[in-house]
Formats: structure tokens, sequence, C-alpha cells
């Protein structure tokens, strides 16, 4: 294991940012080869938590250094100042560096940060991004293809997630990593981890297993784990989303993963003043719980669940 | 004048989120008058915008009878961002000049977009002013999307501003509200003037000017003041040329913002308070006019410190 330093930046009253890489090279110069994303944003733990236990398994869980076959760089984080301080974005500017892809050397602070990030990145055979979503809620892991024309599927499956979201191209995500990595070659995945702020660790190393899975399936690693879920493409049409016409408090009274029958009740909202139940959510058909509302407090007609249509 | 709610959510507790619009009309509708949107504070920490629709509403009261078309004000549209002096749309993090045109069923900021987009449809000419952010400065310019410049262009030259910056089209941009009413026809400029978080009382009435002879010319006033229209500089007939911050420290200014610099000229100084020591001088890499000035001092490497517009193989 090599540790590489990606970029540094200094600063006025923090210590500087040093963004490390580490390296693990493969014994086998044709076998593919990967790299992953770890922390791009702060407020939230499993892509860290995930990154940085893939390090611990690539350094001390294999027991012959022979068994990594392709380079395999992991990234644990990019944002360090927004992880210590519990902002999301970058601190000064608040902008995402998940918008500043693939950079630009003579730009804005998060634009060198990209561009850095994006020459240490090019050339994998395969790119993993460790991200949470975009909006207010959390979810099972799934993997998030954009319909860019660049995406393989077939190899999404290897993850072995329950879900693939097939998802349409919007005009902001052609900033992204993921839409970059792949325009310049690399088959770049997404894969989108609980949003949540604490390890829990009986869930939280499922998106370790799933990565584990796909790097020994690739055979970018030899090492034998139980296979994970033959996983189901879903567009648009297959997801049902449930809101809630009422803002309060939200209590979800099923759990993300479980399977629902129509009209069965998943969640609730009270009054955040009276204390009394003003809507009750119930499951519109038969489906799986992919994603509910992370935060207690909800807006009104804000997305309470994301059910996958089954049946 | 009618001020009306375009969009309204119960918060969780206790309060109810209204974007409000006021639509100035005459008291009899005039055939084929045109109508025209004054939006602002889509990003919730520029507040230039909310002076210079003061400054047009206190106009429009007092001038009741030039009124010859419909004139609607759009002073807040990031409500709960312009009250707590944050940028995107709290709690989601969400520029909402990133996600037009939303939608219905979108999360709260899609759904408020959509709600101002469907609204502000059928306007037609839309002006979205905008103060930078709290990091630059800006003289009072106008940006054009060179897709739509064949048609807002002319507008554009009316609104009393200096400079006019026309920039090629990018995908990104798309999800932004001059590119989404553009699209639906309404010819729709964006406005960059002043700081975020303050108020520029002379880039007000300077706007204000513009408007109101832009309204006069488009016959949506009808009036016999009269209103100048300086006549901007524009990015056609030159360069844009960046200074970013070759390094993280306190940025000390040495100029003017909006001074005439000439090549070489020395524009400021990065310092390190700690030790008293400057880290960096910086001078202006080409001559022209210092369009943009950093106004929040703590840089990183990167920061932008500077953009000026000038001609290239300027001598001076
Ligand atoms: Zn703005």
């Amino acid at each position: 294991m090599k540790k590489i330093e990606i970029l540094k930046i200094d600063s006025l009253n923090r210590a500087p940012l040093i963004i490390e890489g580490y390296l693990f090279e493969g014994s086998d110069p044709d076998a593919p080869s990967v790299a992953i994303v770890g922390a791009m944003e702060g407020k939230t733990i499993i892509p860290l938590y995930t990154a940085s236990k893939l390090v611990d398994f690539l350094k001390n869980g294999i027991d012959d250094s022979s068994k990594i076959l392709g380079n395999i760089l992991v990234i644990p984080s990019i944002n360090h100042y927004a992880l210590n301080i519990n902002e999301r974005f970058w601190p000064l500017d608040k902008t995402d560096i998940n918008m500043m892809f693939p950079g630009y050397d003579q730009g804005e602070t998060t634009q060198r940060i990209a561009k850095k990030v994006f020459d240490a990145l090019e050339g994998y055979t395969h790119g993993i991004i460790l991200k949470t979503r975009n909006d207010l809620s959390t979810c099972m892991p799934y993997i998030k293809l954009f319909q860019s024309g660049y995406e393989d599927l077939k190899d999404a499956k290897k993850f072995g997630f329950r879900i693939i979201h097939h998802k349409e191209l919007k005009p902001t995500d052609t900033v992204s990593l993921q839409y970059n990595w792949q325009l310049w070659g690399t088959k770049a995945y997404s894969i989108i981890c609980p949003n949540v702020n604490h390890v829990n660790t009986a869930t939280s190393n499922e998106v370790l297993e799933g990565v584990i899975n796909f790097l020994s399936k690739k055979k970018i690693i030899k090492y034998k784990l139980l296979s994970g879920y033959q996983s189901t493409i879903i567009r648009k049409p297959d997801i049902e989303i449930i809101k809630t016409p009422k803002s309060g408090i939200f209590i979800p009274t099923k759990k993300i993963g479980a399977y629902v029958a129509k009209d069965e009740m998943i969640g609730k909202i009270v009054h955040s003043l009276e204390g009394e139940v003003v809507h009750r959510i119930f499951a519109p058909c038969n489906g799986l719980i992919a994603c509910h509302y992370k935060n207690a407090l909800i807006f009104e007609n804000a997305v309470a669940f994301r059910v996958v249509k089954s049946g | 004048m009618q001020t009306t709610e375009i969009f309204s959510s119960q918060l969780p507790v206790g309060e109810i989120l209204s974007i409000k619009r006021t639509r100035f009309e005459p008291t009899k509708k005039k055939e084929g008058a045109k109508r025209i949107s004054i939006v602002t504070g889509i990003h919730g920490d520029e507040l230039e915008g909310q002076y210079v629709i003061y400054l047009l509403a206190k106009w429009l009261q007092e001038n009741q009878n030039s009124i010859h078309g419909i004139i609607d004000l759009y002073p807040a549209v990031n409500a709960l961002g312009v009250d707590s002096i944050t940028r995107g749309f709290p709690i989601y993090e969400v520029d909402l000049n990133r996600a037009f045109p939303g939608g219905k069923h979108e999360f709260l900021p899609g759904q408020l977009v959509h709600a101002l987009s469907l609204d502000v449809q059928g306007s037609d000419i839309a002006i979205d002013i905008h103060s930078s952010n709290i990091f630059l400065r800006e003289i009072p310019q106008i940006r054009i999307n060179k897709e739509f410049s064949p048609t807002t262009l002319r507008l554009a030259k009316q609104l009393n501003c200096d400079f006019i910056w026309i920039h090629d089209a990018v995908t990104v941009l798309e999800a932004t509200f001059s590119h989404t009413m553009n699209s639906l026809g309404t010819k729709t400029l964006v406005v960059e003037m002043g700081v975020g978080m303050r108020l520029t009382k002379e880039y007000g009435v300077q706007l204000l000017n513009g408007i109101l002879n832009l309204m006069k010319k488009e016959k949506i006033i009808i009036t016999d003041e009269k209103f100048e229209a300086r006549k901007p500089f524009s990015s056609e007939v030159g360069d844009v040329f960046y200074l970013n911050s070759p390094t993280s420290g306190l940025f000390v200014p040495e100029l003017d913002h909006c001074a005439v610099i000439k090549k070489g000229e020395k524009i400021g100084t990065i310092v390190n308070p700690l030790d008293g020591k400057v880290l960096h001088t910086l001078y202006a890499p080409n001559g022209g006019i210092l369009f943009t000035l950093r106004e929040y001092p703590i840089v990183y490497e990167g920061s932008l410190i500077a953009r000026i517009f000038g001609n290239n193989n300027e001598k001076n």
C-alpha cells in the first residue's frame, strides 16, 4: 500500500487540507483497475466510513497481498474541511465539489480541487463514487447510473444491491463526477448510501460488502464473499412517490427495505404544536420501501416515501 | 396595485411560507399592451434587487396614470433564505437557480420555482436581478446567454447598465430561471450588480432608471419623463480577464472597484496577519475596467479576486 498525496491547499487559519489516496498495486498487470471516491461532502457518514473500512480491508483483511490483482485507489475523503465542522459543502463559498467536474486548474478553489482529483482518477477502468441522496431522504444502498449513453448496467449488477436506479440525466448532472468520469472512458457507478450521521454496524457494512462483491466479481481482487442480490433495474415508472399533504412531525412506521402491501399504514404526521395525528400515510401499491424522508420535521407536499412497485 | 400569493406552503411548525407578487396594471385594460416581470431574491443573500423593486413600486404608485401594460414584481423568491442570510433554499441547501423549471411533484424548492415559472410565463419581458454573492462586488451588468442574444441584446442595451456580458451556452445553466423563461418565450435578462448582503443605493437608482427607460421604450409605461440609458460596453468587443488568488490568506485591495486600470497595475495584496508578511502582490493581468472585485477578504487558493474587461492587445 502506498499513500499518495492528491492535493494540498493552504488555509489562512486552518491546517492545510491534504487529500490523500491509498494505492494498492495489483499483482496482475492485465487485471482491471478501480478507483473509489469516498466523502465529497460532509454532514453524512457512510461514504467516509465505507471508504475507510475498505482501506482497512485491503490492508489487513486480505491475508495475501498478491490476491489484489488490479490497481485499487481509495480516496476516503475529499472534503475534510466540511466534515470537521459539520458543513455539507466547501465551507467558505458553500460550493458542491460534485458540481465542479471535470474541474479547472485556473478556476475557483473547488474547481481546482475537482481538477486535481479528476487527474488522479483518470485512466482507471472502473470507478466507484460513494454518495448520499441530494434531497432530504435516506435510502437503502443502491446504484445510481445516469442515462448518459456510457453506462454499463450489466456490470452494475455485480455489486449485488437490490436496486439499480437508471436515472434520466438532468442539466446539473453534466458537471458531476460520474458523468465526466464516464465521458473520459472509466466505467463509473455511484453508490447511493443511507443518509445518516451515525454508524450502525448492522447495516453500515452493507455498502462495503457491495464494493467487495464488485471487486471480486470483476477479478480485481481474489476474495470469496456471499453473493448479494440479483439487482433489479428501475426507472421512473417503477417508483411510486408518496407525499404528505400535511407538514408536521413525520414518523415512519415501516422501515426502509420492508415490503409493504397496498393500503398498509407506513407512516404518520403529527401536529407539531397539538400532538394529534393529522395524517396517516398508506402504501398506494404493493412494493418495497426504498427511501423515506430523513428528518422529523417534514414540509407540506414533501416526498415522505419512495416505494418500488411490485406485483 | 394588487398583491397576491403565488405559492404557499404550511411549514412544519406554526408558519406559512408565502411567496408574493405585486401587480400594477392600468385601471382600463389596454389592447396589445405588454407585460414585464421583475424578479429578485432567487439567491437569499442578494438584496440589491429588493431596493430596486422598492424604488420601482414607489414610482408606479406615484405615477399610476403612466401605467399602460402589466408590471409584476417578485421581490423575494427565496423568502426563507432572504430572512435568514441563506443563499440557497434553507435545509435543502439547494441553489434555486439550478432547480428550474421544477415541477409540481418535486421537492419543496422545485415546487416553488415551478410556481414562479408558471406565474411569470406569458410575460413579454422578465428581469432577474442578482447581486453577485457575499464574496464579490460587481458593477451593474447584464449577463446574456449567446443562444438568446438575438432577442435579448436589444433590450439589455436599454437597461442603463455599464456592461453587457454575452457568455456561451453551458448545459448546467439550463436549470436557471433565465434559461427556462427564455425557452418559454419570455425575453429574460439577468442583472448582476453590487454585492451580497448589502445595498448599493446608487446602483439601485441607476437600474431603476434603466428599467423605466426599457418600460417606456416598450410602451409598458407612457410618460413624458425622460430616462437616460448609458451606453454599455459589451463583451463582443473585448475579453474578460480573470484574476484568481494564487494563495490562501487575507486579501487587502489597493484599488477602487470599477476603476480603469493599466496592465501590471497593483490590485492588492494577500497578507498573513499572524506574522505581518505579504504573501503575494497581485497585479492586473491586462488593462481595462475592473468590473468585479473581491469584497470578502478571506481567500483560498483559487478564490476569484478580480475580473477585468479589456482589449487583448491593449498597450496602455
Ligand atoms: Zn444570484
